[in-house]
């Protein structure tokens, strides 16, 4: 495993090796100024007793949040080292509800020679450990 | 010899997988002593192909690939396991609202298993639809351990199984290349193909068995307002 990130080279990552795990609070603030910021001002976004109304269980987090909060998940990985985040794929399995611990994780499951190219699995979790959001992603690495 | 196989598993065949079988069984063997699976069955979601042949796979990996679909009923996901050109000539794999009844017991005649999947889970589990209609007949086994279970829903379906005496079978339903062999079966007999599966799963001697890693309690986070 590179132990630094300015040492991450496409020689140096193994299958196996790990992304995270990261923990935080995200916080409904957090999440309104994302909404606010973004154009995405609504209920469900906003306001636990408007999102109730909607049949949610309190104001959820927009996918597009998580899509971005996972992919700091690689790009924290990735560092200083010159490598890039080319492909991202998502799915989204429960709402993500602020105002909880946030974990995110990933790993290594595959590299690819001919393209310098570097698979990951990467998830969001909540506190029971259930995964909300799950992915993959693909990481190209300069020679 | 006993043999341990993860019954549920999703390749990039299924729509919403991209992980490679080659990948899942790397992965295994790197994994090996955490989960110590002999193999895998590959259920994809709503269709079986024939002539799939992984066996340049198995002989590299020295592991056992097998082939079975998940389908989708009235009474929720069902894994079929020892399918055969006439199953999918009587179903449409498909439909998603195929009968559950029919499903178990057509396939049972034709020589194969049909298996309830993550009964607990909301939507498309046994458990819900039980509260709204007769429970099915002839069921063997469930899915008791799921590797993609949210909080609740293993629970729910070993309340499941207490209650109607069915057997209990675990599987990953990985669809990422790490989640591969998280909850697997163990049986008593050894299996090295289909036919031995399915009769096994229907008479044989099996238990779930739980490779989950036990998780660590997450610290009481310190909400930071944004002002």
């Amino acid at each position: 495993m590179a132990e630094n990130k300015s040492d991450l080279t496409f020689e140096s990552v193994k299958i196996g090796d790990p992304l995270g795990p990261s923990e935080f609070h995200l916080s409904k603030d957090q999440v309104r100024a994302y909404a606010r910021t973004t154009g995405m001002w609504v209920p469900r976004f906003t306001d636990d007793e408007a999102a109730r109304k909607e049949g949610l269980p309190g104001m959820i987090t927009p996918g597009n949040m998580s899509l971005a909060i996972l992919s700091k998940l690689v790009t924290d990985w990735i560092g200083a080292s010159g490598a890039q985040l080319t492909r991202m794929g998502t799915t989204y399995r429960q709402p993500v509800l602020p105002d909880h611990a946030i974990t995110l994780q990933g790993f290594v499951t595959d590299k690819n020679e001919s393209n310098h190219t570097a698979e990951m699995d990467i998830w969001l979790e909540n506190e029971d450990g259930e995964r909300l959001v799950i992915g993959t992603a693909t990481v190209h690495f300069p020679r | 010899m006993s043999t341990t196989l993860d019954l549920h598993s999703h390749s990039e065949a299924s729509e919403d997988s991209r992980a490679p079988l080659e990948a899942y069984l790397n992965w295994l063997k790197l994994r090996s002593t955490e989960r110590p699976v002999d193999g895998i069955v590959l259920t994809e979601h709503r269709q079986f192909n024939q002539n799939a042949d992984y066996r340049a796979l198995e002989d590299k990996f020295g592991m056992l690939v097998l082939k079975a679909s998940e389908v989708e009923t009235d009474y929720g996901h069902v894994l079929v396991f020892g399918v055969t050109e006439e199953m999918t000539r009587r179903f449409d794999f498909a439909n998603v609202r195929l009968p559950a009844q029919e499903v178990i017991d057509e396939i049972a005649r034709m020589g194969g298993a049909a298996i309830p999947c993550h009964p607990g889970r909301p939507n498309v589990g046994l458990c819900e639809h039980y509260t709204k209609k007769p429970p099915l007949e002839n069921v063997i086994a469930v899915e008791v351990l799921n590797g993609g279970s949210r909080k609740g829903e293993d629970e729910r379906s070993e309340a499941l199984v207490q209650q109607y005496g069915y057997r209990a079978i675990g599987g990953s339903d990985s669809h990422l290349v790490s989640l591969i062999g998280l909850c697997a079966t163990r049986f008593d007999a050894e299996i090295r193909t289909t036919e031995d599966l399915v009769r096994e799963l229907r008479g044989g001697a099996y238990e779930p068995v739980d490779f989950r890693p036990r998780r660590k309690p997450v610290p009481q986070a310190i909400a930071v307002e944004v002002k």
